[in-house]
């Protein structure tokens, strides 16, 4: 019966147990990079495009999130923009997802802001 | 009942992300000012098409999260109750608040599917109340 009892919590509430850390843990991390994302975006706008400090804030920003800047791709669309027009900064990273028994996998986390640009060329 | 928490903790997700297209979309029309009164006044107002804009930048920021919604973001966007405050000292009839300044403030029903909560009879599609306001700088 005890051995019964164990290959359940084994078998059972150990995978509940990672999964609900596995998944709040990669829930917490994407909704730290949206904002990052976001105030990224933000300031993309306000410079007129992609430019060296709005990589160094995204990356601080990150980075104060626990999220390893250099592991992280990110894509700042058009490169140079105009008054009134959008650009969009994208940045994806991954996260891992191990659940014994269950599930080894790395799914992307993807953020995506679109702001306006501000610089009138 | 690992499915209903991931499930409620995915809602969480995408009801914050829907929070923060809205927060964006004000953030970018109350950005633009209307030059002519500018050029009269010296007083900063909001652009003339300051609540399309924010329409369109919310639908444009909610596209990232299409996938989860029971509607398509055009739709939720053009479905919001998008409001231009121009005057300093305008009471917001929705919130309740008084801004300072002028004001951009955006209140929606984003419709989110969450299938897995059918397995506890909850609702297959959760509506999530996003409300976000920007004042000028």
């Amino acid at each position: 019966m005890a051995a019964l009892e164990t290959v359940l919590t084994v078998t059972i509430l150990v995978p509940l147990l990672f999964a609900v850390i596995a998944f709040g843990d990669a829930f917490q991390r994407w909704l730290a990079q949206d904002a990052a994302a976001i105030q990224a975006a933000r300031f993309a706008a306000e410079v007129g495009g992609d430019a060296p400090e709005v990589r160094a804030l995204l990356a601080d920003t990150l980075r104060s999130s626990g999220i390893d800047p250099e592991r992280v791709l990110v894509e700042i669309e058009p490169a140079r923009v105009g008054w009134r027009e959008p650009i969009r900064l994208t940045v994806t990273s991954s996260a891992a997802l191990d659940i014994p028994f269950v599930l080894h996998a790395v799914v992307p986390l993807r953020s995506t802001a679109i702001a306006r640009g501000e610089v009138n060329r | 009942m690992l499915a209903g928490s991931l499930e409620l903790g995915s809602l969480r997700l995408v009801a914050a992300k829907a929070r923060a297209a809205a927060d964006l979309a004000t953030i970018v029309a109350i950005g633009d000012q209307d030059d002519a009164a500018f050029a009269a006044t010296g007083a900063y107002r909001p652009s003339p098409d300051a609540e399309a804009v924010a329409r369109v930048y919310f639908a444009r920021n909610l596209d990232a999260i299409a996938g989860s919604l029971d509607r398509s973001p055009d739709e939720i966007a053009a479905a919001a109750d998008v409001a231009v405050f121009r005057e300093a000292g305008a009471l917001d009839q929705r919130s309740g608040r008084r801004y300072d300044r002028p004001a951009v403030r955006v209140a929606a029903v984003v419709p989110v599917r969450t299938p897995a909560f059918a397995a506890f009879l909850l609702p297959r599609v959760t509506s999530v109340e996003v409300l976000a306001a920007s004042v000028a700088r």
